[in-house]
């Protein structure tokens, strides 16, 4: 599973091609893909929250979250990962009809679950909470999603590259769409009982 | 001039009325994002107001919105609904003495605003701050305007009113009752008067109007253009007619009661403040019905899309189209409206439909239609086109996002307490923390105007008689 993080970064375009000759049931096995490495940022910034703490502006001391508080938080953070990571699996598996291509509800999990491997990966900056800094880094996974999810589309779907430029621009809308559930999600959460507690 | 326009002229419609709106679209788009660009750069270097009153945040904003809305936005509207309404019902527009007043009685009242507004004269609604005398003159183009368009419908030469017809319809009527309603008011100078509402209804009655210049003039207007131009420029037919008919019935009874979100947690009653909400989730089904429509009317023309950038624009619009529509409804849930009220993430939303929907579909409207209107084949380059697609593009998601960060930092930042109850920051912290979206924002925005000049010179360069466009068989299908 690890070959396909380090394929996924270094060689993208051979690592794609390898996973779409993959079985059928190795798919099924890939869905514990994001289930396992989602952990990491839920870890990286459980630590970051309640053990590091941020600034802001001129603030002196470091603001932090309690452990209780974080680890309420950093839950409802990884459940929230694979939440998006399933909701845009099965509208890949849903759409994929649409653009002439076989598929599965789980090779669309995969799919997701591949495509988000930089996000994950540079999630952990969640152990050094410095806002800017961790937003450019977000940035820049981002773009590396994106990239990778216009590189696997057509690859692993097995269709022609132009239409899977499409297909890949209707799974971005999603994912913005995603995107507001998920800061909807937040807000709810919040007045839900899951509002964050500070120390001091 | 005269003699370029006997040489352009059409021998059954009015196309002169339609090409000075659309170059004073262009014009103004530049006009009010340049306006947009200086107060987003006003954000980030505060001093660049240079200590002038009339060049100072608060009185260029509400240049900037009614130069967009209104002047952008509105030329946009008066070109494309002249031009489908003679197209689409086979006659020449009923008046050309009564078009051309309302061509230059609309200059006027942009004109008006861009004197009186940086001077400081306003009625401090927000989206009509224009006193009475030009209230009054803007009532007077529009029945002018409402004249011209149903008399052209009158006396169409086809039985059946194509459904965009129904769209700027309904944008006519209820932009003229929105706006008379909302602006009347009891002068006491020229430049100066007072609402005849009080206190919450006025609030109310404002955000009725506040609102509804969304529904209608910023979508419903743009679902005729949009109703024409995909069909056009896909070469297909729209998807499903009967659902454009259904989702129009259901836009119109819907958007009229959403006004009251923008009043939540407010002194106006809660009540109130529930249905708004209720209406406003309700909304995302018309909303959507309009764009699965254009989408699925767009979905066959794919080997098109790759070729055709007037097409991506087009696309690119209706899903900004979508996905504001769907964070609308979010928004206007009072929960979530608690912390994002007052934030950055409502300017990024206006602007995820203004820049992605309205001037998009605007943009790729006036790529189709310019070179009809010149008697051209072709936009000057399609080169360019492409280019300021993706400037565009660029430059609405470096907006949206970095809007979207400051958004939920300030909600999140401003609701923060400590184990004490005190509050984690203060105000001015939340603000010191929003400076680097402040300046992601101006460079998206500025990019964003950077595609709007290159459009410029695009379109000067197709109205040049003496050039013939350079072979462009991707816009083969703007006939």
């Amino acid at each position: 599973m690890i070959q396909h993080t380090f394929g996924l970064l270094v060689k993208p375009s051979a690592q794609w091609r390898s996973i779409a000759d993959l079985p059928e049931k190795s798919f099924n096995t890939l869905v514990l893909y994001p289930c396992i490495f989602a952990i990491l940022p839920a870890i990286a910034w459980y630590y970051g929250t309640s053990q590091v703490g941020w600034t802001v502006g001129e603030h002196g001391d470091p603001i932090k979250l309690t452990v209780a508080s974080a680890r309420q938080i950093s839950i409802l953070f990884y459940f929230g990962m694979l939440g998006c990571i399933a909701a845009i699996g099965y509208f890949i598996h849903w759409m994929s009809a649409t653009y002439g291509a076989n598929s599965s509800f789980a090779k669309g999990i995969v799919i997701a679950g591949l495509t988000a491997t930089p996000l994950f990966i540079t999630g952990m900056v969640g152990f050094h909470p410095v806002l800017w800094v961790d937003l450019l880094i977000g940035v820049v996974a981002v773009s590396w999603s994106i990239y990778l999810l216009y590189l696997g589309i057509p690859i692993v779907m097995g269709i022609p590259e132009e239409r899977g430029f499409l297909f890949s621009s209707a799974v971005l809308a999603i994912a913005m769409v995603m995107l507001i559930c998920l800061m909807v999600a937040s807000v709810l959460l919040w007045d839900m009982g899951a509002a964050p507690a500070f120390t001091d | 001039m005269s003699e370029l326009n006997t040489a352009l002229e059409h021998p059954v419609y009015n196309y002169k009325v339609v090409r000075q709106f659309a170059i004073m679209t262009v014009v103004w788009g530049i006009v009010g994002m340049l306006v947009g660009v200086i107060i987003a750069a006003q954000l980030v270097w505060p001093w660049l107001s240079f200590d002038q009153p009339w060049f100072s945040f608060g009185r260029l904003r509400p240049l900037h919105t009614n130069a967009v809305i209104f002047a952008f936005g509105g030329c946009a509207l008066f070109a494309s609904s002249y031009y489908i309404v003679q197209r689409t019902t086979q006659a020449r527009i009923v008046s050309d003495k009564l078009a051309a007043f309302t061509f230059w009685g609309w200059q006027l009242v942009i004109v008006a605003a861009a004197i009186t507004l940086p001077l400081g004269f306003t009625s401090s609604k927000e989206y009509a701050e224009l006193e009475w005398p030009i209230d009054i003159l803007i009532a007077v183009v529009w029945v002018v305007y409402a004249i011209v368009f149903f008399g052209t419908i009158m006396k169409r030469k086809t039985s059946h009113i194509y459904v965009a017809n129904w769209f700027f319809g309904a944008f006519i009527l209820a932009v003229a009752v929105l706006h008379i309603i909302n602006s009347l008011a009891i002068p006491v100078g020229m430049t100066k008067s007072y609402s005849v509402y009080a206190g919450t209804v006025d609030a109310m009655v404002q955000w009725w109007y506040g609102h509804n210049a969304v529904g209608f003039f910023l979508t419903a207007g743009f679902l005729g253009m949009m109703y024409y131009f995909v069909p056009k420029q896909a070469g297909r037919p729209v998807y499903s007619y009967r659902l454009s008919i259904v989702h129009f019935w259901a836009l119109v009874a819907v958007y009229i009661w959403a006004g009251p979100h923008h009043l939540h947690y407010t002194a106006l009653p809660d009540w109130a403040q529930s249905l708004g909400m209720v209406m406003s989730i309700i909304l995302l089904a018309p909303s959507w019905g309009g764009m699965i429509n254009g989408m699925m009317t767009l979905s066959g023309a794919w080997d098109k899309l790759r070729t055709d950038p007037i097409l991506r624009f087009l696309v690119v619009s209706l899903s900004f189209y979508g996905m504001s529509t769907f964070e609308g409804p979010m928004m206007a849930i009072k929960t979530v409206n608690a912390l994002s009220h007052y934030t950055d993430w409502t300017i990024g939303h206006v602007h995820s439909g203004a820049l992605g929907w309205v001037a998009m579909i605007s943009i790729g409207s006036m790529y189709h239609l310019i070179p009809i209107l010149f008697g051209k084949t072709a936009m000057y380059s399609t080169n360019l086109i492409n280019l300021h697609f993706w400037m565009a593009t660029i430059g609405t998601v470096l907006y949206i996002t970095s809007m979207w960060v400051n958004g939920i930092l300030q909600g999140l930042m401003w609701r923060a307490y400590n184990q004490d109850g005190t509050l984690t920051y203060t105000f001015v912290e939340s603000v010191s923390a929003s400076y680097p979206g402040y300046l992601v924002r101006m460079i998206g925005g500025a990019i964003f105007l950077g595609g709007m000049l290159l459009m410029a010179y695009n379109v000067y360069m197709t109205t040049r008689k003496d050039l013939v466009p350079e072979a462009a068989p991707a816009a083969a299908s703007a006939a």
